[in-house]
């Protein structure tokens, strides 16, 4: 009676990235996180300071969307090891590196999906952006800045054992990529992903530019930063999930 | 080299976590087709010896074969055969029953029609078909425990790990989730049952071994282990005069229809008597000792333990 099937990774692959998109839509707590938390701040620069400071700190307030996800993947990762999910995962015929990238492709949906909802409440909030600006790139530096937050979220997800702890331990993360980076300040730091992206995205949504010093430079230093962090996440992560 | 009448074969197989020896040195052969029982207490290296089996964790030493497969270089091979059932309850809390199922089935690569034929058909068997759309995290625990079984057998696997498939159940899921085991068994698949429950190891094993300290103790059908204890009845009473202990045993075992006797814990002595039952008042004039919570029963495989190790699986 017994069969032996041949599973493809391509299949695998969606099939997990569908299951994490279910799990994580069916939870309302992180739902509330990823749309409420920049929603917050949207509506605090909107109807606390009035639209003119909106509109200097709403390039700053998109790119937070993507930022959260450093606590949505650690946790997810987190939550997969503590409840042994990812032990058992691994008893089928799938490899670790699937079930990692699947992990990455589901906050990536995510993360687009974020960016877009960002983007339209910002102007539905009446912010003002330069009728120049190139579209796709006012989606695509975010986006881009999503890579990072999973480089970070990975990391974090190798050390840490428990969802909570994943939770509590990202805003060390997070709060220094923001406050750092400019997002809601002016910036301190002028290399690291988020001031980086805050200035690519202020001078497509302001000024309509896409210079390639301004722009350009920017999204290849923030790609670098995305990579350097994704590849050190999964040589973390595969290290200290060896041995489960 | 492939041997293709024994499910599983290890020689001297070795786990070791630093200076604990989780696994130390188990040399088993596994027919095809058997259910095979591994019973031992909490801590004596089951979980991990089928971890090693499983592919989920390398050995320190030693070399098993399972299904003919090397475990450290065909790992790939072993996984596309095999399914694990483990301790905890391992699901998706914000998946449906169906999905959790299903999931497993797609890792293994069955064909959409197939997992989803075959998922009413085992959710039918288990009594879940009517609330198999909500989410798990819903579930009592004795629902979550059936679905952890069902995830395990979904792709009809050669060789079937349940790790204590059965802790924390009520006795009606109990017998549920059994008679499951047992019909799986029939239809060819190779069973390793790892339990710390007796009776499961008793009414389910064709043949198991007692494993304590990450060692095989002794091994055999339970039918056979229990004949080793002899053809007596167990007296199991507690005395309040522990350290007269072994004085009392000394004192019953020289009666003639005493077999063996043994201290298990502070309090309880063990005494295997033939026709026990009747001669309980011989005993008591003997050991000159007052006996309280005084039972007696047939031998079972938590006394061939006790009779091995002094000690209660559970202890």
């Amino acid at each position: 009676m017994e069969q032996i099937f041949e599973p493809k990774f391509t299949n695998q692959l969606w099939y997990l990235t569908v299951k994490n998109f279910k799990s994580m839509i069916r939870e309302i707590s992180q739902l509330v996180w990823i749309f409420g938390y920049p929603l917050v701040f949207i509506l605090l620069f909107r109807f606390g300071y009035g639209l003119e400071t909106f509109n200097i700190f709403a390039p700053g307030v998109v790119i937070l969307a993507p930022i959260v996800l450093i606590s949505q993947l650690a946790g997810h990762f987190a939550e997969e090891k503590e409840s042994g999910t990812l032990q058992r995962l691994i008893t089928t015929p799938v490899s670790r590196s699937t079930v990692l990238l699947s992990g990455l492709f589901s906050q990536l949906i995510v993360a687009a999906i974020q960016i877009i909802v960002m983007l339209l409440l910002i102007l539905l909030f009446g912010v003002s952006i330069n009728p120049n600006a190139n579209i796709f790139l006012l989606f695509f530096i975010p986006f881009i800045v999503a890579f990072t937050s999973l480089g970070f979220g990975l990391i974090l997800a190798s050390f840490v054992r428990t969802a909570s702890s994943a939770g509590g331990l990202a805003w060390f993360i997070i709060l220094p990529l923001q406050f750092l980076g400019g997002l809601l300040t002016v910036p301190l730091v002028g290399f690291i992903p988020t001031s980086l992206a805050a200035e690519a995205m202020g001078a497509v949504m302001i000024n309509g530019s896409i210079a390639f010093d301004l722009v350009g430079l920017n999204i290849i230093f923030i790609a670098i930063w995305g990579i350097g962090l994704i590849v050190l996440g999964i040589l973390l992560f595969q290290r200290k999930t060896a041995i489960l | 080299m492939i041997i293709l009448d024994l499910a599983i074969e290890t020689n001297n197989l070795k786990k070791y976590f630093g200076v604990i020896h989780a696994v130390d040195g188990i040399d088993l052969q596994i027919p095809k087709g058997s259910l095979f029982g591994v019973l031992g207490p909490n801590g004596a290296g089951k979980t991990t010896t089928i971890k090693m089996l499983s592919t989920i964790l390398p050995p320190t030493s030693g070399d098993a074969s399972v299904l003919g497969f090397d475990i450290k270089k065909d790992v790939l091979e072993i996984k596309k055969r095999i399914g694990v059932c483990p301790q905890e309850l391992v699901l998706y809390p914000r998946l449906n029953a169906r999905e959790n199922i299903h999931l497993i089935a797609q890792m293994h690569g069955m064909s959409k029609k197939d997992y989803k034929e075959r998922t009413d058909d085992l959710l039918g068997k288990m009594n879940l078909l009517d609330r198999s759309k909500e989410l798990v995290k819903n579930y009592s625990g004795g629902m979550k425990r059936r679905i952890n079984v069902l995830m395990a057998v979904i792709h009809e696997p050669e060789l079937l790990f349940f790790d204590e498939p059965t802790a924390g159940l009520d006795p009606q899921s109990r017998r549920v989730v059994w008679d499951f085991i047992r019909d799986f068994q029939e239809k060819d698949s190779t069973i390793i049952l790892t339990t710390h429950s007796m009776e499961e190891a008793d009414d389910l094993s064709d043949e198991l071994i007692i494993i304590d300290h990450g060692k095989i103790i002794t091994q055999g059908t339970p039918d056979e282990l229990k004949g080793k204890l002899g053809e007596g009845d167990i007296l199991e009473f507690k005395v309040k005069e522990i350290e007269q202990r072994n004085e009392i045993i000394e004192r019953a075992t020289k009666l003639d229809f005493v077999q063996w006797g043994k201290s298990v814990g502070k309090h309880r002595i063990v005494l295997n008597a033939l026709d026990g039952l009747r001669r309980v008042s011989e005993i008591m004039d003997v050991i000159k000792v007052k006996m309280e919570d005084i039972s007696v029963r047939k031998n079972t495989l938590e006394d061939v333990f006790i009779d091995l190790t002094g000690r209660r699986l559970r202890d």
